[in-house]
C-alpha cells in the first residue's frame, strides 16, 4: 500500500542503520557522504536534470534494507544468456553469491572479486580507485550509496591484458514480500592498453516494490579499451536508480551499451568524463517503456582536452501510457579543440498517451569543433506501413518488421555477439508480444511474471 | 467464356472531402490487360489507391466485386491475400528491412492463407531466384533493404519482382512506366509479359502510350475528370499519343 505522504530524505538514510564494518566505505567516505547527505535533497523537478522525471512513484513506500537470500543454481540458469561464455558474478540484493560465482584473482591479469574481499585483499588498489571518480557527490542516491553500499563488483584489468572473455555481472533484485532497498555498488578499472567487455544485467526474482540503487566508478587508462553493457528487466514494480561515472585517460576507448526492457521507473545517469586526449566514447541506448513505465537516460559527455571523439546513439520505442526521457548533453571544454561530438535521439510513439522527452544538448566553448545533434519523434510511417501491408503482410506483422527495422541500428551497436542475440530476441518478443499482455519481456525466464 | 476477375460498378471516392472518383464502371476478365489513359489529376492513382485499400481515401458509393467477394470490406492485406497487387507509382523506402525478410513475411501470410505450409528456407530460396531470373533483376538488390537508395528503375523492377513472387490474379500496375529510360521500361514489361496468362488480368494505369508498345492491351480506357470517358482497342491509346488529351477534354465538355 502506497503511503499518503512522501517519504523524507531522513528515512532514507535512517533506512539504513549499519556498523563500518558491514558497508563498503573506506577511511572517512561514509562521514563523508553522510555530511553530503544531509545537504542534498531528493531529486525533484525543479532540477534541470530532473524535470521530467518524478521519484514520486517511489517516495510514496517504506522501504526496509533488502536482505541476503540464497540462490539456486536452477533458479540462475532461468536466466542465462544462450550462448555466452562469460565470467560470472552473481549478486542478490547487493549480496554476493559465492557459490554460483566465478571469482579470478591474478594481479598479472585481473580481479574479478567481491567488493568486500578486494577491499580486504587489494587494499590499496582499492584505496587508490574506489570513490576517486567523485561519484559521492553527484546526487543523493549516489551520496546514499557510498555511505551504505552492500556489495558490489570489483573488476581489474592489469597493464596490457586483454580478457579472453566478457565479464557478466547479474543483479538480482528480490522484495521477499516486503518494500526493500537494495544498493549495489561496481569498481571497474582498465589498465594502461588492457582490453575486457563486461555486462551487467538486472532481473527480479519476485514481484514487489523494490528499489535498486546502483553506483558504478569506471577508470579507463592510456590506451585502454573498454566495452560496458547494460541490460535492465527488473519487474514491473521494481524502481533502478543506476548511475554510473566514467573517467578516461589518453587513447583511450570506452563504448556503453544500456538496454532497459522492465522495471517501474527507471533512471540511468551517465557521465563521462575525458580527461586524456585522443579519446574515444560511443554511447548507445535502447529504451522499450510499455504499460505505464518511465525510463530516463540521462547522458553526459564532458570533453576537457582536444582531439577527442564522442558519439551518442539512443532509441526508443513507447508503448501504451508509459513515457520516456532522454538528456544528452555534451560539453567541450576551451581546451578540447578538434573535438567531434554526435548526438542522436530518436523515438517512435506507439500509441496517443505514449510521451517522450527529448533534450540533446551541446555545449560548446572551444572554436574547432565538429559537433552535432539531433532528436525526431514521431509515430509508425504510415505509408510503409500501406506498402507492407499491400503485400499481404498484417498489420502487427508489418508493425514488427517497421520497428525492428527501427532499432537494429542501435542493437547492431552491442560487442558481445550473444548480448546482441539476447536482445534481439527480447525486442522481437516484445514486438510480437501477446504473451501476457506484453507485460514482461523476461517472460518466458522471469518468475516475477509467473 | 472466361470468368470475371474484378467488377467495379459506379465507385466514388474523395479525399479530404473533394469528389476525385465520380463514378467509375469497369470490368476486368480473366487474361485481359486493360490499360487506363488519361491526363494528370483524372484520378488514376487515386483509383488504383482505393482498389488496394489505402484509407486516407474515402468510398463514397459503388460497389467492387472481386473474385465474388465485396472487395471495399476487405483490409489492404486481405485484399493482397485474395489476389490483388499494385505495383506503387512511388514504391516506399523502408529502412532496415531487407527484401528477403519482406518476401518471406508477404509469401508466410499469402500460403497461410490459401491453407499451406510455410515453404523451407531452400525452397523460399529457390523461388526467389526464379522469380529474380524471371523478371530480370541484379541478385544484389534482393539482399538490399526494401527500396532503400534504389534507382528509379530499381525500385520499378522490384515492383514487379515482388508481383511474380506473390503471383496475383489482378497486378494494377500505377504508372510503373513513369521515369523509366527505354531499357528498364524493356526490362519492367518483359517481365509482366511473363507472367502474363489466361487466368490472371491486369491494369495498366499509364500518362504515355509508349508502355503499351512492350504490354498490348485488350481493351483501352479513358480516364477524364474520375469518370471513364471513352473505352476503345489498343488503337485507341495510338489516337491519344497522336492527338493529346485536349481532344478528349473538348469530347466530354461538349
Amino acid at each position: 500500500m502506497a503511503l499518503k505522504t512522501k517519504i523524507s530524505k531522513e528515512d532514507f538514510i535512517n533506512i539504513f542503520r549499519k556498523e563500518d564494518d558491514e558497508v563498503l566505505s573506506i577511511g572517512n567516505t561514509k562521514e563523508t557522504a553522510l555530511k553530503e547527505l544531509e545537504k542534498l535533497e531528493i531529486p525533484h523537478k525543479k532540477l534541470e536534470e530532473w524535470r521530467h522525471t518524478s521519484l514520486n512513484k517511489i517516495l510514496h513506500h517504506r522501504y526496509r534494507p533488502a536482505e541476503f537470500r540464497s540462490l539456486s543454481k536452477e533458479e540462475v540458469n532461468l536466466f542465462s544468456i544462450p550462448g555466452l561464455d562469460a565470467y560470472r558474478l552473481v549478486f542478490v540484493n547487493g549480496f554476493f553469491i559465492t557459490e554460483l560465482s566465478n571469482t579470478f584473482d591474478d594481479e598479472n591479469k585481473m580481479f574479478i572479486l567481491p567488493m568486500h574481499e578486494a577491499k580486504e585483499t587489494h587494499k590499496a588498489l582499492f584505496e587508490k580507485y574506489f570513490d576517486k571518480s567523485g561519484i559521492l557527490a553527484s546526487n543523493f542516491f549516489t551520496a546514499l550509496n557510498t555511505a551504505y553500499s552492500t556489495n558490489g563488483s570489483f573488476i581489474y584489468f592489469a597493464d596490457n591484458f586483454v580478457a579472453d572473455k566478457p565479464i557478466h555481472i547479474v543483479n538480482f533484485s528480490d522484495g521477499q514480500s516486503r518494500k526493500t532497498l537494495a544498493q549495489y555498488r561496481n569498481l571497474i578499472i582498465a589498465g594502461k592498453f588492457s582490453k575486457a567487455h563486461i555486462v551487467n544485467t538486472y532481473h527480479s526474482l519476485s514481484l514487489n516494490y523494490t528499489l535498486n540503487n546502483v553506483a558504478t566508478e569506471i577508470f579507463v587508462q592510456d590506451g585502454a579499451h573498454l566495452n560496458f553493457n547494460i541490460v535492465q528487466g527488473e519487474g514491473v514494480d521494481a524502481a533502478q536508480l543506476n548511475y554510473t561515472k566514467v573517467i578516461q585517460e589518453d587513447n583511450s576507448n570506452f563504448s556503453m551499451h544500456t538496454t532497459t526492457f522492465c522495471g517501474m521507473l527507471v533512471r540511468n545517469d551517465l557521465k563521462v568524463i575525458q580527461k586524456g586526449s585522443n579519446c574515444e566514447t560511443d554511447l548507445n541506448g535502447l529504451y522499450m517503456p510499455d504499460r505505464e513505465q518511465h525510463f530516463d537516460n540521462s547522458v553526459f559527455v564532458h570533453h576537457a582536452k582536444s582531439h577527442n571523439n564522442s558519439n551518442q546513439l539512443y532509441k526508443g520505442v513507447i508503448d501504451n501510457k508509459a513515457s520516456a526521457v532522454f538528456y544528452g548533453r555534451v560539453l567541450v571544454d576551451r581546451d578540447a579543440q578538434k573535438t567531434n561530438a554526435n548526438q542522436l535521439n530518436k523515438n517512435i510513439l506507439l500509441t496517443k498517451y505514449a510521451k517522450v522527452n527529448s533534450k540533446p544538448q551541446l555545449e560548446i566553448y572551444a572554436d574547432d569543433v565538429a559537433c552535432s545533434h539531433g532528436s525526431t519523434t514521431g509515430q509508425i510511417d504510415e505509408e510503409a506501413l500501406f506498402y507492407l501491408r499491400a503485400r499481404g503482410i498484417n498489420r502487427r506483422k508489418a508493425e514488427t518488421l517497421l520497428l525492428t527495422a527501427f532499432v537494429s541500428d542501435v542493437i547492431e551497436k552491442i560487442q558481445i555477439e550473444a548480448i546482441k542475440f539476447y536482445v534481439q530476441i527480447l525486442v522481437n518478443n516484445r514486438l510480437e508480444g501477446d504473451k501476457k499482455d506484453g507485460q514482461c519481456l523476461m517472460i518466458d525466464e522471469c518468475p516475477a511474471c509467473d | 467464356m472466361s470468368k470475371t476477375l474484378i467488377k467495379i460498378e459506379n465507385l466514388h471516392a474523395s479525399i479530404e472531402g473533394k469528389e476525385i472518383l465520380k463514378g467509375i464502371n469497369l470490368e476486368i476478365k480473366e487474361g485481359e490487360v486493360h490499360a487506363i489513359m488519361g491526363p494528370n489529376g483524372s484520378g488514376k492513382s487515386t483509383l488504383s489507391a482505393v482498389l488496394a485499400g489505402r484509407d486516407i481515401y474515402e468510398v463514397t458509393e459503388g460497389k467492387v466485386t472481386f473474385n465474388g467477394k465485396n472487395l471495399l470490406e476487405l483490409a489492404p492485406e486481405e485484399r493482397s491475400r485474395e489476389g490483388i497487387f499494385l505495383a506503387f507509382q512511388y514504391p516506399v523506402e523502408i529502412k532496415g528491412v531487407s527484401i528477403v525478410n519482406f518476401m518471406k513475411a508477404a509469401l508466410e501470410q499469402h500460403r497461410e492463407h490459401k491453407g499451406l505450409e510455410p515453404l523451407s528456407p531452400a525452397e523460399f530460396l529457390k523461388l526467389m531466384k526464379e522469380k529474380k531470373e524471371l523478371v530480370e533483376i541484379d541478385s544484389k538488390l534482393t539482399n538490399r533493404a526494401v527500396n532503400e537508395g534504389f534507382s528509379g528503375g530499381e525500385k520499378k523492377k522490384n515492383e514487379v519482382f515482388q508481383m511474380a513472387m506473390l503471383d496475383p490474379k489482378l497486378a494494377i500496375l500505377d504508372e510503373t512506366d513513369s521515369g523509366l529510360d527505354i531499357d528498364a521500361l524493356r526490362i519492367v514489361a518483359n517481365g509482366v509479359n511473363k507472367l502474363r496468362n489466361e487466368h490472371n488480368g491486369f491494369m495498366v494505369i499509364t500518362h504515355y502510350q509508349r508502355l503499351l508498345d512492350y504490354i498490348v492491351p485488350d481493351v483501352v480506357h479513358v480516364l477524364y475528370d474520375g469518370r471513364i470517358v471513352k473505352t476503345g482497342g489498343k488503337e485507341l491509346a495510338f489516337e491519344l499519343e497522336e492527338k493529346g488529351y485536349d481532344w478528349i477534354k473538348q469530347e466530354v465538355e461538349a
